[in-house]
């Protein structure tokens, strides 16, 4: 009875379409540092898990979910892009700051965008990150094994 | 606290009451039918003057009232209808109104007739939605059939009849009392009159006659209503309870005893929203259990739940003892939604389920996350270390084709073997540059931390095994291309089928 609004949605994302995207970006990634740079491994790897975040984030339904939004947005900073997202309002005071559970808080840090959401709002964002986090973690284990040699 | 209101609602002076429901009447009438349906019925009736056509003799202001009444019944903004008060008789127009409001009329008697019996002393309480339909002042209309005439001459009408007619008795109500011009200044008796109910007013419409005979007693009926309020609220709860969905705030209002004036602010303030109470989750029940005792000299019958809502409201409903101005009431329903939520993360985080109260489980949750994100992280450590020259072929191929032939296992493995070769032979590369950054990933591609210094000379070694077939690697660029796209293909396929055991070995190792 609490919400009649609109039912809580959290389809799993497309593997196959960041399965996609993320070769494509790995091998943008390639083309653009030369694969014998081992002095850039570190980079590298931040740039594979960011590409691997961002693809995760398009395949995700792009800027309909919060945390996806998040990222995005994050990923295009970092790349000094100028940000435009069609502005969604977000109708929440932050009131009750000092109150909130220190695990909410928590989860908060983890969640991209989390900061600025509503607790609920918070929980169901969680819920598809999870269902994405999920995900991606198996594609990427895959890809691992399959291109690793045996 | 909860005593004094129960007093409060029980015993309140009419008049006072009338006054008090005045202003939102007034304010806004035509926001919200349901919403204002007893502060019109017992409204005093804001002396708004949209009727030019208002005459100072009484049976003018009787018609008038009539005319209002009408018009506001017919759904049409009142002004409209004036233009058109000199206008002649269209007998069909007269008819179909007729037979149109009859048939509501009756209905609505219907739904009033269950609460009549209750009503008469119920006229302090504001929840009177459902006025006694006799008691309603026919008076104006008995005299005349005038405002009929008056009627058929707009041309809307009909329409608006029409839509009258799907309106359904509780708009009507709300629609007939909005504008009684009638009751002016005289707020004793307002009580009474302004329960008007449609149907005697329609009543009199098809027989003049008889209305005027009859109305006039109703008054007296309505004005001896303000009696025993005390034992009036269990009564007239039980008589809602069988049709609260005609009038909402019946339901909120018929449990009144406790947090009237809360409530009221919010049924009145004329918002599409109304907050009433509403009775949740676990947490309210236990509190509800809790102060079962405290309050069981009051109302027991609170209890009876009230059917869904219309679908526009979030309709909210207290429990006994919950507080229930509008704060507490916004805060239980965001607790509710984030309990509803947390059940769905219970369902995805595993291990989730055995785990009880929300601190732990917002424990685990997180712990997962992380798990997750490094995961990631891990992954792509892996992928950097492994992705060294296949990837490139692989792309091309794969965003150009989208269907491919599964490959066969030996192929495959073939393939892996001569890119073992020269991711080996890469590593190598990488291991002696810069040992310290990442050793074990770059120098073990597929072997498990855990062991690392044996699995280092192990690659190693292999790595050089395979030096050889590396110089055939160059050669056999083509087939391999031929290879990557079908290796990668296959990957991508297994997606669902991975092989957890293995994940959760590395994340073991991992962590």
């Amino acid at each position: 009875m609490a919400s009649p609004d609109k039912p809580i949605n959290t389809d799993v994302p497309e593997k196959n379409a960041f399965a996609l995207h993320f070769l494509q970006t790995l091998s943008n990634l390639r083309t653009q540092n030369p694969f014998n740079s081992p002095n850039k491994t570190n980079d590298r790897v931040t740039k594979i898990k960011k590409a691997a975040y961002v693809s995760m984030a398009r395949a995700a339904g792009g800027t309909n979910r919060l945390w996806s939004r998040a990222l995005l947005r994050r990923a295009a900073k970092e790349d000094n892009k100028i940000v435009r997202l069609r502005k969604k309002r977000v109708t929440w005071q932050r009131r009750r700051r000092n109150q909130r559970a220190p695990e909410v808080e928590r989860l908060r840090k983890l969640v991209p965008g989390g900061g600025g959401m509503e607790t609920s709002k918070l929980m169901e964002e969680t819920a598809h990150y999870i269902k994405c986090l999920c995900m991606q973690v198996k594609v990427m284990q895959c890809l691992v094994d399959g291109l690793s040699p045996k | 606290m909860e005593n004094e209101l129960f007093m409060n609602t029980e015993l309140p002076p009419p008049p006072e009451m009338a006054v008090h429901f005045e202003p939102p009447s007034s304010s806004s009438p035509t926001l919200n039918w349901a919403l204002m349906d007893p502060n019109l019925s017992r409204n005093s009736s804001p002396p708004q003057d949209c009727f030019p056509w208002e005459k100072s003799t009484e049976q003018q202001q009787q018609q008038s009232f009539f005319d209002s009444a009408l018009s506001s019944l017919v759904s049409s903004p009142t002004p409209s209808n004036s233009n058109f008060s000199g206008g002649g008789g269209d007998g069909f127009m007269i008819r179909e109104l007729i037979g149109k409001l009859g048939n509501i009329g009756n209905s609505s008697g219907e739904i009033y007739g269950a609460p009549m019996g209750n009503n008469n002393g119920q006229e302090s309480r504001s929840a009177s939605c459902y006025a006694t339909p006799m008691s309603s002042p026919p008076p104006p209309m008995m005299s005349r059939t005038t405002p009929l005439t008056e009627f058929s001459g707009d041309p809307g009408f009909a329409e608006r009849a029409a839509r009258f007619s799907c309106f359904g008795s509780r708009s009507f109500n709300g629609r007939t009392n909005s504008g009684l011009p009638i009751n002016n200044g005289n707020i004793v008796s307002s009580g009474k009159l302004t329960r008007v109910s449609s149907t005697p007013a329609l009543k009199a419409l098809v027989s003049p006659e008889f209305a005027s005979a009859v109305s006039r007693p109703m008054i007296p009926a309505g004005e001896s209503n303000p009696k025993l309020p005390g034992e009036f609220s269990r009564k007239r709860k039980s008589a809602s309870k069988g049709k609260p969905k005609e009038n909402p705030l019946s339901t909120a209002s018929p449990s009144p005893t406790f947090s009237k004036t809360a409530e009221r602010k919010q049924d009145w303030n004329g918002k599409g929203i109304k907050i009433s109470e509403e009775k949740g989750g676990k947490r309210r029940r236990e509190e509800e259990e809790e102060d079962k005792d405290e309050e069981e000299e009051g109302n027991k019958s609170n209890s009876t739940k009230p059917p869904e809502p219309p679908k526009d409201y979030i309709h909210v409903r207290a429990r006994r003892g919950q507080a229930t101005d509008s704060h507490s009431l916004a805060e239980r329903v965001r607790r509710e939604k984030i309990g509803e939520r947390m059940k769905l993360l219970q369902d995805l985080v595993p291990g989730c389920n055995k785990v009880t109260g929300k601190a732990l489980m917002l424990d685990e949750i997180i712990n997962y996350v992380q798990s997750l994100q490094r995961q990631v992280e891990f992954l792509s450590m892996k992928l950097s270390s492994v992705n060294d020259t296949r990837l490139e072929f692989n792309m091309d191929t794969l965003v150009s084709k989208d269907v491919m032939i599964p490959s066969s296992s030996n192929r495959l493995h073939e393939e892996g073997i001569q890119c073992e070769s020269s991711n080996h032979h890469q590593q190598l590369n990488n291991y002696n540059n810069n040992s310290q950054l990442h050793p074990n990933i770059s120098s073990s591609n597929m072997m498990l931390q855990s062991s690392m210094n044996s699995l280092e000379t192990s690659t190693l070694a292999r790595s050089f095994t395979h030096l050889p077939t590396l110089t055939q690697f160059t050669d056999s660029i083509s087939q391999y291309h031929m290879f990557s796209e079908e290796d990668l293909q296959s990957i991508v396929g297994m997606g669902v089928a991975h092989n957890p055991n293995h994940e959760s070995q590395n994340m073991k190792i991992e962590l």
